[in-house]
């Protein structure tokens, strides 16, 4: 039996509009993908690729401009779409005067959780990302690492059926990021979807069943880790790798 | 209901923990114990017990009203420009109810420090003191009158030109403001009849002459049988068994005319509750006003930067506080230039925008001992705190998404 769809993007466009309503910018330009459940798909590309718009409308924060973007096979800005989704943006986005705990709290009870089932919940993650020492500190006083496994912490606080994990090692020290590669393989391994940006080509490959590649909101490839039969860098060099474009050496030399 | 909670929750835990809220609870209460040391009054106790009791919760109120009127302002701006927002967004919760939150933690903080200054208030003063119905006499409405003055108008000869070219709805305006302020001359010996739907134990009355001068006030106030003669000393309460047969009369005894305005200068009152009762209906009537404002702060938040929203928000303050003394000193737009008939009309529909804001006045009521009456506080609280609340709230869930769709 083949697997439910999770995130399904038919011939997605997004074109940014000025105040006059005059196209600016197309991010993304017929975008199609498919993400099965208990999949681990990164969306990979360089800076402006259209990964972020990407992932934005899949959260129902953009409305794309043509195309569908379906989660669940529900809208994405649907509350019932909304109550199976985790996500941990590129930055922490953490409420500096809110406590650990507190945060956990706070977001377990946006995602509909019971009190008691929250307060049961966010010892048990502050106890899996490492924090349960740390959990009444204020966050304001978090190190980039500890606040960036708070907001993995809260991601997950939802119980959610699907990660979205945008750079999700971004400012990591080697043994915070082996971590989170692990437990995202745990999470995946549970039966998680999670969809994944990311910058750190290794990473992608040590984590990801499949990825795609987008440059200038296109999709330029897309397949699974596994069948490449290169290094993923090797890959994604030889499909969006512009050397032209980086004049460095020339630059130095004058 | 939970998602509203925790978005209550956390704005609490944001004013607490940037001591908005204890600072804003230290200067109240500050200021209710400190002001009736500053307090130059008349002389007598009642004079600055009314300015007292005007000026300390009035004081608070505006206190409250600027400092969570920023907050209010700056609250989704704030957490939009820093993205955390967005990470509320995502979540099963629908936008109105983040903006209703907000609405309901700035008004709940509001609620409390006005509640606790209103405490210090009933220490300081006699709750137990009554407090009165404020009675008018039965007139047709000033819009009746002025149609009917209209009518008389067109009818006479000596009417001139301007006026009869001009339009009808500007003329009725002028007349009504006319019939608000029509003053009935009572010569000496004459007897002014006046009609009120019930009866009350005092007349309230202002006369005055056509100079605006201190004159001698001589005359009798007759209600059926009973009567009672007032003179200057009586002049401003008259303590007089009125019975409800629909009629106050007033023979003028003294050298010369007098004159009143019956719709503004002569109110029977009779005996309602407590002043502790009047001023919970005060504190209810504030913090449902309070309720309408920061809503419109919100709603600003939500689709302006902090800077911007502040700016527009207090600009919208002054507009109601001052439109509506500029339409009752321009009330025509007639014999004005094109910009001023422009600038007018631009103030006329501010005003008219913001009149629930500016016309509620529970603190003049309270500080007079006049009963805030039941219907429209009532009203004001179903508009001003529920009504108005979810409908601001609902716009600001829309400029949410539009302003979320943006670039950034």
């Amino acid at each position: 039996m083949e697997a439910e769809s999770v995130i399904e993007l038919k011939e997605v466009r997004k074109t940014f509009r000025d105040f006059w309503l005059r196209p600016t910018v197309e991010a993304v330009r017929g975008l199609s993908l498919e993400i099965k459940r208990g999949e681990v798909f990164g969306l990979l590309g360089p800076n402006g690729s259209g990964k972020s718009t990407t992932i934005r409308m899949i959260l129902g924060l953009l409305q794309p401009s043509a195309g569908s973007v379906r989660l669940f096979g529900l809208s994405p800005r649907s509350v019932e779409a909304r109550q199976k989704l985790g996500y941990l943006p590129e930055l922490s986005y953490l409420h500096p005067f809110l406590t650990a705990r507190e945060t956990l709290e706070y977001y377990g009870g946006l995602s509909g959780l019971s009190r008691r089932e929250t307060t049961s919940r966010a010892v048990e993650l502050l106890k899996m990302v490492g924090l349960q020492d740390v959990g009444s500190r204020a966050v304001g006083g978090f190190s980039k690492g500890m606040s960036r496994r708070l907001a993995l912490a809260s991601s997950l606080i939802g119980k959610p059926e699907l990660l979205i994990l945008d750079e999700p090692t971004s400012g990591l020290d080697p043994i915070s990021t082996k971590e989170v590669k692990t437990l995202v393989k745990a999470l995946a391994a549970g039966g998680m979807t999670v969809l994944m940006t990311s910058h750190l080509l290794a990473d992608a490959e040590d984590i990801c069943d499949r990825v795609m590649i987008v440059n200038h909101g296109l999709a330029v490839a897309e397949g699974k880790v596994a069948e490449l039969g290169t290094s993923l860098e090797s890959f994604f060099l030889a499909k969006v790798g512009n050397p032209e474009e980086f004049q460095l050496a020339e630059f130095l030399k004058s | 209901m939970r998602a509203l909670l925790e978005v209550v929750l956390l704005e609490l835990k944001a004013l607490s923990r940037s001591r908005t809220a204890i600072l804003l609870l230290v200067a109240s209460v500050l200021w209710m114990l400190v002001l009736p040391r500053l307090i130059v009054g008349d002389g007598t106790f009642a004079g600055a017990r009314e300015l007292y009791v005007r000026y300390s919760l009035g004081g608070v109120f505006a206190l409250t009203l600027i400092s969570l009127l920023a907050s209010a302002c700056g609250s989704v701006a704030r957490e939009r420009t820093e993205k955390r927002l967005m990470l509320t967004l995502v979540r099963p919760v629908r936008h109105t109810l983040v903006a209703l939150g907000k609405i309901a933690a700035h008004v709940f903080l509001g609620a409390i420090v006005l509640g606790v200054s209103s405490v210090v208030l009933a220490l300081k003063d006699d709750v137990s003191r009554p407090c009165s119905h404020v009675l008018s006499p039965l007139m047709p409405s000033p819009a009746e009158e002025a149609e009917r003055m209209y009518e008389e108008y067109m009818k006479s000869p000596r009417t001139p030109e301007a006026i009869r070219k001009a339009k009808k709805a500007e003329v009725i305006k002028l007349l009504e403001q006319r019939a608000i302020d029509r003053y009935d001359t009572i010569a000496t010996n004459e007897t002014a009849v006046w009609t009120f739907s019930s009866g009350g134990e005092r007349v309230r009355m202002r006369f005055t002459n056509q100079f605006e001068m201190r004159q001698e006030i001589r005359g009798v106030f007759a209600s059926g049988e009973n009567q009672l003669s007032v003179s200057n000393q009586t002049q401003s309460v008259a303590v007089f068994d009125f019975r409800s047969n629909g009629e106050l009369k007033f023979t003028n005894r003294g050298k010369s005319s007098l004159m009143l305005r019956p719709r503004r200068d002569l109110n029977i009152l009779s005996r309602a509750d407590s002043f502790g009762w009047n001023l919970l209906r005060a504190y209810l009537q504030l913090v449902a006003v309070l309720s309408m404002v920061l809503s419109f702060g919100v709603l600003l938040s939500c689709g302006l930067g902090r800077p911007v929203a502040l700016f527009t928000a207090f600009a919208m303050l002054l507009v109601a506080e001052m439109g509506p003394s500029v339409v009752e000193q321009y009330p025509s737009s007639m014999d004005m230039s094109r910009a001023d008939r422009v600038g007018l009309a631009i103030t006329k529909t501010a005003a008219a925008v913001t009149r629930p804001v500016s016309a509620l006045s529970p603190l003049e009521a309270l500080s007079k001992d006049e009963c805030i009456e039941f219907t429209p506080l009532v009203l004001t609280m179903a508009l001003d705190l529920v009504l108005l609340p979810i409908l601001l709230s609902l716009l600001s869930s829309l400029v949410l998404v539009r302003k979320v769709e943006g670039r950034g």
